[in-house]
């Protein structure tokens, strides 16, 4: 078991053509992960890796019955590009690249809501669920199968944090990237409540950064939760008012904190840890 | 991308919100070609990328030309939160009746766009939602979703603007709205949106902030002369030649330098670097895919800064592929070379080529690699960590001596 994705899902890359997204095919593929075809608008008819390129994402479903879409494209292409998957009936939408605009993100949100779709990102690595599927940039050297659930608005985290699992043992089901931009497909919450309905995953790492709300936002999730929650957040030293990176880590006035973000977190019932090795520690003392 | 108050102005009188009559004054001879037209009491506005100017002694106001240049000259010399007052906003003095709040933003939680509105006007809109959370109303509407004039006029009446003024407050609301979603807005706020002594609506401030990553579709703001910035203050020297290099790059205060992979861990390594008792002299982000140039460029940056004593690095190649990080990294030691201790990780995509590229390298001169201790995905990253905050202690100590 798993979320979101696995070895049966069908995969399709909007941008396969492109320099990113033929190498990532085929690292994709080099995986194992189900990659049945791509979409790039004016070659229709050609093939990318050896898997047929369609001209839209309603066709490429038709033809391949795909269910999943990996998004790289350059960041202005992305509105056009997703809603397009969400109409054609793809029920995963993961967008990879960054500054990806504010309202574009909304556009996207709002039409998927209305589908019942899931989109992650933007400016996420994607998601894997180790020995079965790998969507997006994610380097697998630091996964395998196993029982520990991630989510992060991070990339490197998300490989640093299966990294110290894989290292312990307790590897992991599946590991969500969020997404570092301000506004995205998915929440904290969200994800959580998929890993809550996972028989598989025994406890989930979270991990979010300074800024925004999505953190907080997870708090009434977390306390209706069975499946612990441990939670560790970048940027305790954050020089307050500066962007960090991400464009959505910056500490506006008093609000997002990481302090105030692990205190809330904490009260909600979440195990904190500072750093990636306090994560077996508490993963142990919780009989994971 | 934040504006100054009169840019944003000139955006509100693009989509029909009435402004004061103002000119941009950019020095004191500017001052004084416009005292001629004078007539009545008129405002100096310092024009600063930051709030909080008016408690800092930014805007005053005079009452005749000698006045006008004494005081032009002082703002001029203003720094307000480390902005330099470069441009004076000149406006006539208004005869206010009462200051309303009127603005819109996104709601992230929601995924809406928020409009709130305020009978209690010219104070931070925060301080006012603390103080009399009865006087702010909110109207949450979709990205996609039209907003009705009836709602409107009632979202008008519901903030409390007088009768004779809701039909004006109305069109406002919805010009502002049309403003914010045209120009791919994160923030508009009319504060205070003043009542005049003939009961007239006017936006006597402006606070506007664009999303950057929208600037592209936007080609019309560069004709009115606004253009990408940097909002956060004064940079250093040392962030100013990170902008102009593209690596996003903080200037902190302590010795250690990072040079690490994404964002992400760029974040949470400044905190490890902490934990085990060190200081980072910077933040840096790669960015996705780097360049070898641009890493070699960070490295640059990180050696001729005199207060890095010892340098992190850490990649874990997602989207940035570590044959490209090794190959930025062997540019660097041959063009620039390495003067401080380093220790580093690297592992993730194509790490196996990274390390192939690093050991030719090294057996073809290994004197380039003198500096550097380099680890695979064996060692965890606590462990280099702590030995960053050694290497550092170490230099400090080797000076003392």
């Amino acid at each position: 078991m798993a979320i979101l994705v696995n070895k049966k899902s069908k995969v399709i890359v909007q941008g396969i053509t492109g320099g990113a997204g033929l190498y990532h095919t085929e690292r994709m593929c080099n995986y194992g992960t189900n990659i049945v075809g791509g979409v790039t608008p004016g070659k229709g008819g050609q093939k990318a890796f050896d898997r047929p390129v369609f001209d839209t994402v309603k066709e490429c479903v038709e033809y391949t019955g795909a269910d999943t879409s990996v998004i790289f494209l350059p960041a202005k292409f992305v509105k056009e590009a997703a809603i397009e998957a969400i109409r054609a009936g793809i029920k995963f939408v993961v967008v990879i690249p960054e500054h990806i605009p504010i309202h574009d993100m909304l556009y996207i949100r709002q039409e998927a809501k209305k589908f019942g779709t899931t989109v992650l990102g933007g400016n996420t690595a994607g998601i894997i669920t180790p020995g079965q599927a790998n969507l997006g940039i994610i380097p697998d050297i630091a996964f395998k199968p196993g029982r520990v659930g991630t989510v992060s608005r991070s990339g490197s985290i998300t490989y640093y944090v299966a990294d110290t699992l894989t290292r312990s043992g307790y590897g992991e089901s599946t590991c969500v990237g969020l997404g570092g931009d301000p506004v995205l497909g998915s929440t904290f919450a969200e994800i959580l409540a998929k890993f809550e309905e996972d028989p598989e995953t025994k406890a989930v790492v979270m991990t979010g950064e300074i800024g925004g709300v999505y953190e907080e936002m997870a708090v009434d999730q977390i306390r209706s939760m069975k499946t612990p929650v441990l939670a560790m957040i970048g940027g305790i030293y954050a020089p307050p008012g500066k962007r960090m990176g991400h464009a959505g880590a910056i500490v506006e006035g008093k609000m997002g904190t990481a302090k105030e973000k692990l205190e809330i977190l904490a009260g909600a019932g979440a195990h904190p840890c500072k750093t990636f090795t306090d994560i077996p520690k508490t993963l142990e003392k919780l009989g994971v | 991308m934040r504006l100054y108050e009169f840019e944003g102005k000139g955006l509100f009188k693009k989509h029909g919100i009435p402004i004061p009559s103002g000119s941009i004054a950019s020095s004191e001879a500017d001052i004084e070609k416009l005292v001629a037209d004078w007539k009545g009491s008129v405002v100096l506005k310092s024009q600063v990328l930051t709030g909080g100017r008016g408690k800092a002694g930014g805007i005053k106001v005079v009452e005749n030309a000698s006045d006008a240049k004494a005081t032009a000259k002082a703002l001029f010399g203003l720094t307000i939160k480390s902005y330099p007052v470069e441009k004076l906003l000149v406006e006539p003095k208004l005869d206010i009746k009462k200051e309303y709040y009127l603005g819109v933003t996104i709601d992230r939680a929601n995924y809406k766009l928020v409009i709130i509105g305020s009978s209690e006007g010219g104070v931070d809109i925060e301080e006012t939602a603390a103080k009399h959370p009865d006087k702010i109303v909110k109207y949450s509407v979709a990205i996609d979703e039209p907003l009705y004039g009836f709602d409107a006029l009632a979202l008008a009446k519901q903030i409390g603007f007088k009768a004779e003024q809701v039909k004006a407050a109305q069109s406002i609301i919805q010009k502002l709205l049309a403003m914010f979603r045209a120009y791919d807005a994160k923030l508009v706020e009319i504060n205070p949106l003043v009542e005049l002594a003939d009961g007239s609506l006017i936006a006597a401030d402006s606070r506007v902030s664009l999303d950057d990553d929208a600037l592209f579709r936007h080609a019309d703001l560069k004709d009115m002369g606004i253009e990408k910035r940097h909002e956060e203050g004064e940079m250093t020297p040392r962030e100013q030649q990170a902008t102009e290099w593209g690596i996003p790059y903080l200037d902190l205060d302590g010795n250690i330098g990072m040079f690490p992979g994404g964002a992400g861990f760029g974040i949470m390594g400044n905190d490890f670097i902490h934990y085990y008792g060190g200081k980072p002299a910077n933040f840096m982000d790669s960015g996705g895919g780097p360049s070898p140039e641009r890493i070699a460029k960070m490295l640059v940056l990180l050696d001729e800064n005199p207060n890095v004593k010892a340098i992190f690095g850490a990649r874990f190649g997602g989207i940035s592929r570590c044959d490209d990080y090794a190959v930025g990294v062997i540019k660097f030691l041959k063009e620039h070379g390495l003067s401080k201790p380093m220790v580093m990780r690297m592992t993730g995509n194509m790490w196996q080529e990274g390390v192939r590229i690093f050991d030719e390298a090294r057996k073809e001169n290994p004197e380039l690699f003198k500096n550097i201790e380099a680890h695979g995905i064996e060692t965890p990253i606590e462990e280099i960590s702590k030995r960053a905050v050694e290497l550092a202690k170490q230099a400090e100590a080797g000076e003392v001596d």
